[in-house]
C-alpha cells in the first residue's frame, strides 16, 4: 500500500504542477512590473522575461521541471560545473553560492532570495505553528468533548458545544484581534506580534487551533455519546468498571479513531492555511505566500508552494493512514 | 491507548524541538518599521522606499545628502573631495584613503565604474537605469548592447553547436567590455581616482551621486553570481550576493541577518571610516507589513520608529496631535515663531503620546491624468485630446475638498506637478484656478461658467451630450472617495455623464499602460533634486507617460534646459515648461501633495529629519539617553517667522 502511493506521489503532483501553472499564467498582469510607476523600457521588460522563460509556456514548463525535480543538480554535479565555480569562490575568498537539489528559482517578487530560500524559512514556522495549534486543538477539542459526552444536555455539555459553535463560526482575524487586543494591548501579558520566543507561539497557536478544536471536540462528542450507549460499555459498567475509566479507556479510545483521521489533513491544514493568522499576528509563515505570490503573479515563488504544499498534504494523508493501521488494526 | 497517543507526542516533540531550536536576536540599540520588507539589496536594481532606506545603512555613495540642510546639500562620503570643470561636464572624484569594504579591503575607484557598468547595461533592467544616460556614450553603449543581444538571439547559424555558441557569448561580452571602456566617460585613472564626463552639464549630478543606484557594490562577490546565458548571451545575475553572511558591504553598518519576512539585523561597520560617529552600533528591523500591527508596535515599545504609517485612523491621530498643539498653544506658536523644525518643537513641548505621530510634507503628488491621444482604444474620438477640454475639466475640481474632506492629514492643496518650495531656486508657476480658489457658490459658478465656455468652445455645446467619461482608478487606499468626489464636482459644474471605473490594480495598471481610459488617477514621487525628475515624465514617449502627452514646445524646453549651462536660466526654462504644463495644456491636473507620516517619540530619538525629500539617514540617529553616541540632537536651520504667519500657519514648516 505504503509503495503504491508512494509511486502515485509523483504523478498527482504532475497534475497539480501542470493545472496550477495554466492557471498561474493566466493571472493578468506582468510580475516583473513594479506597482507604482516607473517602467523599464520595452526591450528590458523582454529581455527580462526571456530571463526567466516568462516569454514561452512550454519552455518555461520543462526548464522548471528541469530544476525542481533535481535532474539539473546531478546534471551540474556530473559535469562538474559546480565543482568549479566552489572552488573559484574559495579561491576569491569568498563564500561559495548555495546550491539546492529540487531548485525551485527565483522569486520574481523578492529578487534577492530563491524560492528554497523563502520555503526554508518559511516552513518550519508554519510547521511550528501548525502543530502547537493542532497539539491545543486535541487537547481542548477531546477534553470537551469527553466531558459534553459524560453529562449530556447538562450544562457543561451545552456551555462546550456553544463554545465550539463560535470556534467554528467566528473568523480567525476577529478571534486573532480580540486576543490581540485583550492579551497584547490591555493587559500587555504577550507580546502583539512576530515570531521567535514561545511566549510569541501562544496567541497564534489558540487563534488557529480553535476552529480545529471546536470539530474536534464535536467529533469527540459524537463518539463518544455513541459509544457510552454501547453494549460494550454496558457490560464494562455491569463489571463495575470505575466511571471514570469507562470513559477513557473504553469509550474515548474508540471514539478517538474518527479524530486520529481527522488530525492528517487537519495538521497539513493547519501548517499551510494559516494566511490570516499570520497577517494578524506578523508570522513569518509559508501561508501568506499562497495569498501574495498570486497577487504578485510570482510564478515561481506560486509553484514552489504549491509543489511543497501538495506533497506536504500527500505524505500527511499517507502517515496518517499508516498510524491508522497501527493504532486499530482491524482497519484493512 | 497509548498507540493512539503517539501521534499526539509526535506533535509534542515538533513544538518542542522548533523552540529550543530557535534563539531569539539579543536586542538592538534601535529598532525601526521599515514600512514594507524590503525587496532586494541590489543596489542597481532596487526603486522601492523601504529598500533605498536600508541601501543608504550599508552603503555609501561619492557624495551623500546633508539632510539637515534646507538645500539637501550634497557632502563628501566615500570621495573626500571632487573638482568639477569650467563647462560642467567633467568630475574628478578623490577617493577617502580610508575607505574601506566590509571586508576589510580598501574601497576602489573601479568599484564605481563596476557598479555603473551594471546599471547602465540592458542586462540587469536596472529601474534607473535612465538617471545614468547623460553620461557621456552610455546611451551609445546601451543601445549598441541592446542590439548586439538582439542579433544574438536572432541569429543562430544552423549548425553552431553548443560550444560554438558559448563561445560566440564570451566574445560579444568581452567585446562589450572592451567596449564599455572605450566609449562611455567613466573611469578609474587610478585606485583612488574616478573621473566621469557627462554628456552635458547636469546640475543635479552629486545628488544622484548620493542616490542608491550609484552607490559601488564589491566586484569579486557579485561577479560570482554572475552568468553568462550562452542562448540569450546576456549576463545574468542570480539571487544570493545580497543575503549575510555573503553581502559585503561599504557603509555604516554591515548586514549579520536577513531572515525571509521575520527580520534583518546590523550591527556597526568597524571598517567604515566614520564608525565613530554613529551613535546606534546596532539596529534591527523586524518585518511588520500589517499597517496595523506596526501601530500597535510602536505603542508597545517594541519599535522606536515607523517610517511608514499607512493605518486608515491616521487622520484622527494627525486630529489628536492638532488637539495636543491647542493645549500648548502659545508655547506652541513661540516655538514657530521661533522659526524650529517640526520635530525639534514636539521635543520642546511636553512628551505626550499624541505627539508621536508625525506628518511630513513629501516630494510627491496626487494627480489625475488625462489621455492625449487623438482616439481611445475603442476607435471613438477622444473628447480630451483637445486642451480646451481637459482645461475645462481641470478648473472643475474642488481640490481643496478632496484635500482636507478626503485625506484630511493637512495636505497641501496643489496648483502645480512639482511641489511649490521644494526646490531651492526653483519659481513655481501660478497653476490654473480651480473652484477651491472661489470663496463661495457664487465664484464657483463664476469659475465652471468659464469652463463651460471652454467646452462650447471645444464644439461640445451641449454638455449632456458630451461622452460619458470614465474615471479609472484602482479600489485601494481611498482612491474610490477622490473618483467620487471629483465625479461629483463634474456632473454639479460642467453637467457631463460621469461613469466611474473601479479596477483591481493589475488591470489598473494595464489600462494605464495601453491608455485605454479616459482620465484617472496617478502619483509621481520625486527621485532627485531637479524639476526635471518630475517633467521628464511628460516627454513625448516617456515610459512613464500614461497620458500619451506629446508636445512639442513642451520637449523643445526640456532639450533647451539639458543644453543651458546658466542655473538660474535653466530654471526658468523648466518653469516655463511646467507652466505649459499646468496652465495651458493640463494633461493632468495635480490635486495635492503627499505626507508622510512618521512615528516617534522626538524626546527620546533625534536623527530624523522633516525635510520633505523624505530620505532618513538612518545612520545619523541617536537614542537620547542611552548612554551611546554622542546624544547630540540635530535640527534643521532655524527659520524665524512673524506671528501672524505662524498663527496661521499648520504643523510643516
Amino acid at each position: 500500500m505504503i509503495v503504491r502511493r508512494l509511486v502515485q506521489l509523483p504523478l498527482i503532483v504532475g497534475v497539480i504542477y501542470t493545472l496550477t501553472l495554466v492557471l498561474a499564467w493566466k493571472v493578468p498582469g506582468n510580475p516583473l512590473e513594479n506597482p507604482e510607476g516607473r517602467k523599464p523600457a520595452p526591450e528590458v521588460v523582454e529581455a527580462m522575461k526571456a530571463q526567466y522563460n516568462l516569454d514561452n509556456f512550454g519552455k518555461f514548463y520543462w526548464s522548471y521541471l528541469d530544476s525542481a525535480t533535481g535532474v539539473k543538480w546531478v546534471r551540474e554535479s556530473l559535469s562538474g560545473e559546480a565543482d568549479r565555480r566552489e572552488r573559484e569562490a574559495i579561491e576569491a575568498g569568498l563564500i561559495p553560492p548555495g546550491r539546492f537539489i529540487f531548485d525551485l528559482g527565483p522569486s520574481l517578487q523578492y529578487k534577492d532570495y530563491r524560492v528554497n530560500d523563502i520555503v526554508a524559512a518559511a516552513l518550519p514556522v508554519s510547521v511550528t505553528l501548525g502543530a502547537a495549534a493542532m497539539l491545543l486543538a486535541v487537547v481542548i477539542g477531546v477534553t470537551a468533548g469527553v466531558v459534553g459526552a459524560a453529562r449530556p444536555n447538562s450544562i457543561a455539555d451545552l456551555a462546550t458545544l456553544a463554545v465550539a459553535l463560535v470556534g467554528i463560526s467566528l473568523p480567525s482575524f476577529v478571534i486573532g484581534t480580540v486576543l490581540l487586543l485583550v492579551f497584547g494591548v490591555w493587559a500587555a501579558a504577550l507580546p502583539v506580534g512576530g515570531w521567535g520566543g514561545p511566549e510569541q507561539m501562544i496567541l497564534p497557536a489558540v487563534t488557529l487551533s480553535l476552529p480545529f478544536a471546536a470539530y474536534i471536540a464535536r467529533l469527540t462528542r459524537m463518539g463518544m455519546v455513541e459509544h457510552l450507549s454501547s453494549d460494550f460499555v454496558r457490560t464494562a459498567r455491569a463489571k463495575g468498571v470505575h466511571e471514570l475509566r469507562v470513559l477513557l479507556r473504553h469509550a474515548l479510545k474508540n471514539a478517538f479513531l474518527p479524530v486520529l483521521s481527522y488530525l492528517g489533513p487537519a495538521t497539513a491544514l493547519a501548517m499551510t492555511g494559516s494566511f490570516v493568522v499570520e497577517r494578524v499576528f506578523n508570522v513569518p509563515g509559508l501561508g501568506q505566500h499562497f495569498v501574495n505570490a498570486v497577487q504578485n503573479k510570482d510564478l515561481f515563488l506560486i509553484m514552489g508552494v504549491v509543489l511543497v504544499f501538495a506533497t506536504m498534504l500527500i505524505l500527511f494523508n499517507l502517515a496518517v493512514d499508516v498510524l491508522y493501521r497501527w493504532v486499530d488494526p482491524r482497519i484493512e | 491507548m497509548l498507540r493512539a497517543l503517539v501521534p499526539v507526542l509526535l506533535l509534542v516533540v515538533l513544538v518542542g524541538l522548533s523552540v529550543a531550536l530557535d534563539r531569539p536576536q539579543p536586542p538592538a540599540d534601535f529598532t525601526f518599521g521599515n514600512g514594507n520588507d524590503v525587496t532586494t539589496l541590489d543596489l542597481q536594481k532596487m526603486s522601492w522606499m523601504q529598500d533605498l532606506r536600508v541601501a543608504r545603512l550599508l552603503f555609501e555613495g561619492l557624495a551623500a545628502n546633508d539632510v539637515f540642510t534646507d538645500g539637501y546639500d550634497p557632502i563628501p562620503a566615500a570621495a573626500e573631495r571632487w573638482d568639477i570643470s569650467e563647462d560642467g561636464r567633467e568630475y574628478v572624484f578623490h577617493l577617502r584613503p580610508t575607505a574601506k569594504w566590509s571586508n576589510g579591503e580598501p574601497l576602489r575607484a573601479g568599484d564605481f565604474v563596476f557598479a555603473w557598468r551594471r546599471a547602465i547595461l540592458p542586462d540587469t533592467a536596472a529601474d534607473y537605469s535612465g538617471l545614468f544616460m547623460f553620461i557621456e556614450g552610455a546611451q551609445d553603449f546601451a543601445d549598441w548592447r541592446a542590439d548586439a543581444l538582439a542579433e544574438f538571439a536572432r541569429s543562430r547559424p544552423a549548425n553552431q553547436g553548443t560550444a560554438a555558441r558559448a563561445q560566440a557569448a564570451r566574445d560579444l561580452w568581452a567585446e562589450t567590455e572592451r567596449r564599455f571602456d572605450e566609449v562611455v566617460g567613466v573611469r578609474a585613472v587610478d585606485d583612488r581616482t574616478l573621473v566621469v564626463r557627462l554628456d552635458r552639464p547636469v546640475p543635479y549630478f552629486l545628488d544622484l551621486c548620493a542616490f542608491a543606484t550609484f552607490y559601488p557594490v564589491y566586484p569579486p562577490l557579485v561577479r560570482q553570481y554572475d552568468r553568462l546565458d550562452t542562448e540569450t548571451g546576456r549576463i545574468i545575475a542570480e539571487a544570493g550576493w545580497t543575503q549575510p553572511p555573503r553581502l559585503i558591504s561599504n557603509g555604516p553598518f554591515k548586514l549579520t541577518v536577513w531572515r525571509f519576512k521575520r527580520d534583518m539585523r546590523l550591527e556597526a561597520n568597524e571598517h567604515w571610516w566614520d564608525a565613530d560617529s554613529l551613535g546606534v552600533r546596532s539596529i534591527a528591523i523586524p518585518s511588520i507589513e500589517e499597517p496595523n500591527a506596526q501601530v500597535l508596535a510602536f505603542r508597545t515599545g517594541s519599535v522606536q520608529y515607523l517610517a511608514d504609517v499607512t493605518v486608515p485612523y491616521r487622520r484622527e491621530m494627525h486630529a489628536r496631535k492638532q488637539e495636543f498643539y491647542r493645549e500648548h498653544w502659545n508655547d506652541y506658536v513661540r516655538l514657530l515663531a521661533e522659526g524650529h523644525d517640526q520635530f525639534e518643537i514636539d521635543r520642546r513641548l511636553p512628551d505626550d503620546p499624541r505627539a508621536h505621530v508625525h506628518v511630513v510634507p513629501a516630494f510627491g503628488t496626487y494627480f489625475y491624468n488625462f489621455n492625449c491621444r487623438p482616439a481611445l482604444p475603442d476607435g471613438r474620438p477622444n473628447p480630451f485630446a483637445d486642451a480646451r477640454v481637459r482645461r475645462a475639466f481641470a478648473m472643475c475640481i474642488d481640490k481643496r475638498a478632496i484635500a482636507e474632506e478626503v485625506r484630511g492629514l493637512g495636505e497641501p492643496v496643489a496648483r502645480t506637478l512639482i511641489p511649490a518650495g521644494s526646490l531651492g531656486g526653483y519659481e513655481s508657476p501660478r497653476g490654473l484656478d480651480c473652484l477651491s480658489d472661489a470663496s463661495d457658490e457664487a465664484g464657483r459658478q463664476a469659475i465652471a461658467g468659464r469652463a463651460r465656455a471652454l467646452l462650447t468652445e471645444a464644439g461640445y455645446d451641449d454638455p449632456s451630450r458630451f461622452p460619458t467619461v470614465e474615471v479609472l482608478f484602482n479600489k485601494d487606499a481611498g482612491h474610490d472617495l477622490i473618483a467620487q468626489s471629483v465625479a461629483r464636482n463634474w456632473q454639479k459644474y460642467l453637467g457631463v455623464p460621469v461613469r466611474l471605473a473601479q479596477k483591481e490594480i493589475k488591470v489598473f495598471r494595464d489600462d494605464l499602460k495601453n491608455h485605454n481610459f479616459m482620465t484617472s488617477r496617478a502619483g509621481w514621487y520625486g527621485d532627485y533634486g531637479d524639476p526635471t525628475t518630475f517633467l521628464e515624465i511628460n516627454r513625448t514617449g516617456d515610459g512613464n507617460n500614461d497620458r500619451a502627452y506629446s508636445s512639442s514646445e513642451f520637449d523643445a524646453l526640456l532639450d533647451d534646459a539639458a543644453r543651458e549651462t546658466d542655473p538660474a536660466r535653466r530654471m526658468a526654462l523648466l518653469s516655463e515648461a511646467e507652466r505649459i504644463l499646468v496652465e495651458r495644456d493640463l494633461p493632468l491636473v495635480p490635486i495635492f501633495h503627499y505626507c508622510t507620516v512618521t512615528m516617534f517619540n522626538a524626546h527620546e530619538l533625534s536623527g530624523p529629519n522633516p525635510h520633505p525629500r523624505t530620505n532618513e539617514n538612518i545612520f545619523l540617529y541617536d537614542v537620547l539617553g542611552d548612554g551611546k553616541g554622542s546624544d547630540r540632537v540635530r535640527t534643521m536651520p532655524l527659520h524665524p517667522r512673524g506671528p501672524a504667519a505662524s498663527a496661521a500657519g499648520g504643523a510643516a514648516p
